[in-house]
């Protein structure tokens, strides 16, 4: 009895969207199912069991919610199983860094843009940080002596958003540097840390101890808006250097879904991010809140795609 | 005293019933993913963390962390009894675990693997409790070029345990290295070897092959030689009159294994990176060459399993130390609990045991506790893995051959790699049957790439100059240890010929 009230509330509500009436009266009357490509632990698996938690705290998914990890590839196992499920409404998956550089990288069938785009919600950004004793003062400081002399910066991976951004930033702030590419956090922090590398780009959450007990700098942060735990760090477009590259925390149906499914996942978005817990997970895991929605999503998957794929063409990561 | 009120603190949170409740969950949890081969405790962690989501975070982390060292104990079991490590940590184990078992000696061999493990375990949390602070600056301390020592001096040990048929060894390591080479090449991010594949962009990964060429390849062999036809019994011998305790001998033969196990195994695994799997090389090298019977090694010494297995254990207490002090994990597993750190709100880091003396203590305190309940859990279970030994082979392996294939899909999922281990089967047989080595095979796996990625992170740094490794004190003093231990390797190579040379010079006399 009580499911059903819910269902028709949430009936009311979809067809308060003014969409084809037959298919937006039935949707949702399904079980949800969410893919989550990488394995528990991971930004996408705390993303996708965040959202699952409020849809549920909040009744905003009138029926049952499974949640899978399909780990492998990076995401392409995944990813290329709500690929499959072309038109089919009850898949949703969410998105990471890896979302664009996988397919530039592997032979996938899908592109970012594939998909039926929903949201981004926020975007997953880097501090760039120096070792705690190093002279250097600032962002200014590290790019005047950088210029002289060329530092080594440290990221994760060469195919990734961490060589990205400092690569950019370097051709507009006119200096050269070695990058060096790690597997492992750990080694990348240790790294800094014993006076290996100059300088390293780190995610921010996992940082934020090292820089308050003193042992790392943090100079720049590469989102649009500093988080709170950082405060006083400069972002690279306040220190006048515009680099617009971010990694994508979003939300994504199958090909081809039904526009009133789009719709109604759009609405239900809207309000999910104006929950307590939404602002929670956000400060929580120092992300820059960032919402578009639908066709927009798809431009900036397609402008970031686009973006990494030249500097990884120019850099011969890719082909 | 402060370290002392420390730990009281931490004792009264880890006795509150709820969290040894969850401390035993975890102990189980552990040492149930550890004997699975392929499920190891990156998988138990996976399992379990989504369930810790609306946990206090104190009970949740003891549980997170039992189920990390208690697969230490569980991966040795199937090292022992069927020639099949479940991680990297435990190929050391099976080097004379193994030939224990199939000596007949199962019973004493596993015992001993959890006095072994328990007494790792235990060292290594003492050292954490007094000495944290200390050896967190050894961790600090490592940047790529002294990575890159680290695993050259587990290479030189993997020189050691090749043996006599040393082409045969240089083979299969080599073999090790080529597949090591497949994947995303790290400092370019070109693709190797994956003709497009995604599932290959990550690499080979080390359980399909470890599990294939030591427990399918062990399990053909077996077949090869028609055990399954013989009735009761298998590739291991299980005689009632041989007793279930180890006997007075090894315990002598042992004592001093364990000790210089635990000690080595927690300062190497302190260090990120490499850890527990260098960490039971060296100690199996160790303790060869401090042995008076070295080429009774690889034959069922009992030394040689206590010593690794006293080493992982050790290293998987040393790996909490560089996540408890400075915020930084040393391995997968431990990269998983820091992850449940952001998860339940705790910021990582230096400042982390002040900040949450109930947290960081009261794990401390559970793990003293943990190790006990392992090493009670792991002598009531012995009798029951005894039994199971003693299955009719033709019963006992297609089960091996079901827990292998599902503990290799259960890692990524990958029907990929589950193909990838039964080749690996095929080419382990071929190596058991003309005498290549698979241990060095899986090692070189493990440790070539890290040795090309950290090779190749140092010179990027240094600009191609190799000065580097002589200019920086740590990396220094590695090198230097790794010369004296080739030199003293050497003389005494030398000096034993010569005794024997002396020895012999009269009866050609005569």
């Amino acid at each position: 009895m009580r499911r059903r009230t819910l269902v028709l509330s949430v009936l009311a509500l979809a067809s308060g969207l003014a969409v084809g009436p037959a298919f937006a009266q039935s949707y949702p009357n399904e079980r949800l199912n969410v893919t989550i490509a990488f394995g528990p632990g991971g930004g996408n698996d705390i993303l996708s069991r965040t959202l699952v938690q409020i849809l549920e705290k909040h009744k905003l998914y009138p029926k049952d919610i499974a949640v899978t990890n399909r780990a492998g590839g990076s995401g392409a196992v995944g990813w290329g199983y709500v690929f499959n499920q072309k038109g089919n409404p009850y898949h949703i998956s969410t998105t990471s860094g890896s979302f664009v550089t996988t397919p530039l990288q592997a032979n996938t069938p899908w592109k970012p843009t594939s998909f039926t785009p929903v949201a981004l919600l926020a975007t997953d950004d880097l501090v760039l940080l120096v070792n705690g004793k190093s002279g250097y003062k600032d962002i200014k400081d590290f790019i005047e002596k950088a210029r002289t002399k060329p530092p080594s910066i440290g990221g994760m991976g060469a195919v990734n958003v961490d060589f990205i951004v400092p690569k950019v930033l370097s051709e507009k702030a006119n200096f050269k540097f070695e990058y060096v590419s790690f597997n492992k956090m750990g080694e990348l922090n240790t790294a800094l840390l014993s006076n290996s590398l100059d300088a390293a780009m780190g995610n921010p959450a996992e940082i934020l101890g090292l820089v308050a007990s003193g042992d790392m700098k943090a100079l720049a942060y590469s989102g649009k808006k500093t988080p709170d735990s950082l405060k006083g760090v400069p972002t690279l477009q306040e220190a006048g250097y515009d680099v617009g590259i971010s990694m994508p925390r979003g939300l994504i149906l199958p090909p081809d879904a039904p526009k009133a499914a789009q719709e109604w996942w759009i609405a239900t978005m809207k309000k999910v991010v104006a929950t307590p817990e939404w602002k929670e997970y956000i400060t929580k895991n120092n992300l820059t809140e960032n919402i578009i929605y639908g066709d927009e999503f798809n431009g900036f998957l397609d402008r970031t795609s686009n973006g990494f794929a030249t500097v990884l063409r120019a850099s011969g990561a890719i082909k | 005293m402060d370290i002392f009120d420390n730990l009281l603190l931490g004792l009264a949170v880890a006795l509150q019933p709820i969290n040894i409740v969850y401390l035993l969950i975890g102990t189980m949890v552990g040492m149930f993913v550890g004997i699975i081969p392929g499920f190891g405790p990156s998988a138990g962690l996976a399992i379990l963390l989504p369930v810790t989501f609306g946990m206090e975070p104190t009970g949740a982390v003891m549980m997170l962390a039992a189920i990390y060292y208690g697969s230490m104990y569980g991966g040795t079991i199937t090292s022992i009894l069927l020639n099949t490590p479940g991680e990297s940590a435990t190929v050391a184990s099976t080097f004379d675990g193994y030939p224990l078992a199939q000596q007949g000696r199962a019973g004493p061999a596993l015992v001993m693997q959890a006095v072994a493990s328990f007494i790792g375990g235990t060292i290594g949390v003492i050292l954490i409790t007094l000495l944290a602070p200390l050896f967190a600056q050894v961790a600090r301390s490592f940047g790529p070029p002294e990575f890159f020592m680290l695993i050259m001096m587990g290479l030189l040990m993997l020189v050691v345990m090749i043996g006599e048929n040393w082409r045969l060894g240089v083979i299969s390591t080599l073999i090790g290295f080529a597949l090591g080479t497949v994947g995303v090449d790290l400092e370019t991010g070109s693709q190797r070897f994956t003709f497009g594949s995604a599932e290959l962009i990550e690499g080979i990964d080390f359980i399909p092959i470890a599990i294939g060429l030591f427990g399918l390849g062990e399990l053909y062999y077996s077949f090869y030689e028609g055990l399954h036809a013989k009735g009761s019994g298998g590739i291991i011998q299980y005689q009632k009159e041989k007793r279930f305790w180890p006997d007075l001998r090894d315990w002598i033969d042992t004592r001093f294994a364990m000790l210089r196990g635990s000690l080595l195994g927690f300062v190497i695994g302190v260090l990120p990176g490499a850890g527990a799997t260098i960490a039971s090389l060296m100690a199996y090298s160790v303790e060869k060459a401090a042995s008076k019977t070295p080429e009774r090694f690889g034959k069922g010494m009992m030394a040689g399993l206590a010593g690794p297995e006293a080493a992982n254990n050790a290293a998987s207490s040393g790996a909490m130390v560089p996540l408890l002090t400075l915020g930084i994990p040393g391995s997968g597993s431990t990269a998983v609990l820091l992850a449940a750190f952001l998860l339940w709100g705790l910021q990582p880091g230096p400042l982390l045991m002040a900040q949450n003396p109930e947290f960081a203590w009261g794990l401390i305190a559970s793990m003293y506790l943990g190790n006990v309940a392992l090493l009670a859990i792991n002598i009531f279970a012995i009798p029951l893995f005894v039994l199971m030994i003693r299955l009719p082979y033709r019963i006992l392996a297609p089960g091996v051959i079901l827990i292998c294939t599902i503990g290799t899909y259960a890692v990524h999922g990958s029907i990929i790699e589950v193909w990838l281990m039964f080749i690996a089967g095929l080419v382990g047989f071929l190596m058991k049957l003309y005498g290549f080595s698979p241990a060095a095979t899986v090692l070189a796996l493990v440790l070539g790439p890290m040795a090309e990625e950290t090779l190749r992170q140092t010179l990027t740094i240094s600009r191609g100059s190799a000065m580097i490794f002589i200019e920086r004190g740590v990396s220094l003093t590695i090198l230097l240890v790794m010369v004296a231990i080739v030199l003293a390797a050497a003389a005494l190579r030398l000096s034993r010929t010569r005794a024997r040379a002396a020895g012999s010079a009269p009866a050609v006399g005569s």
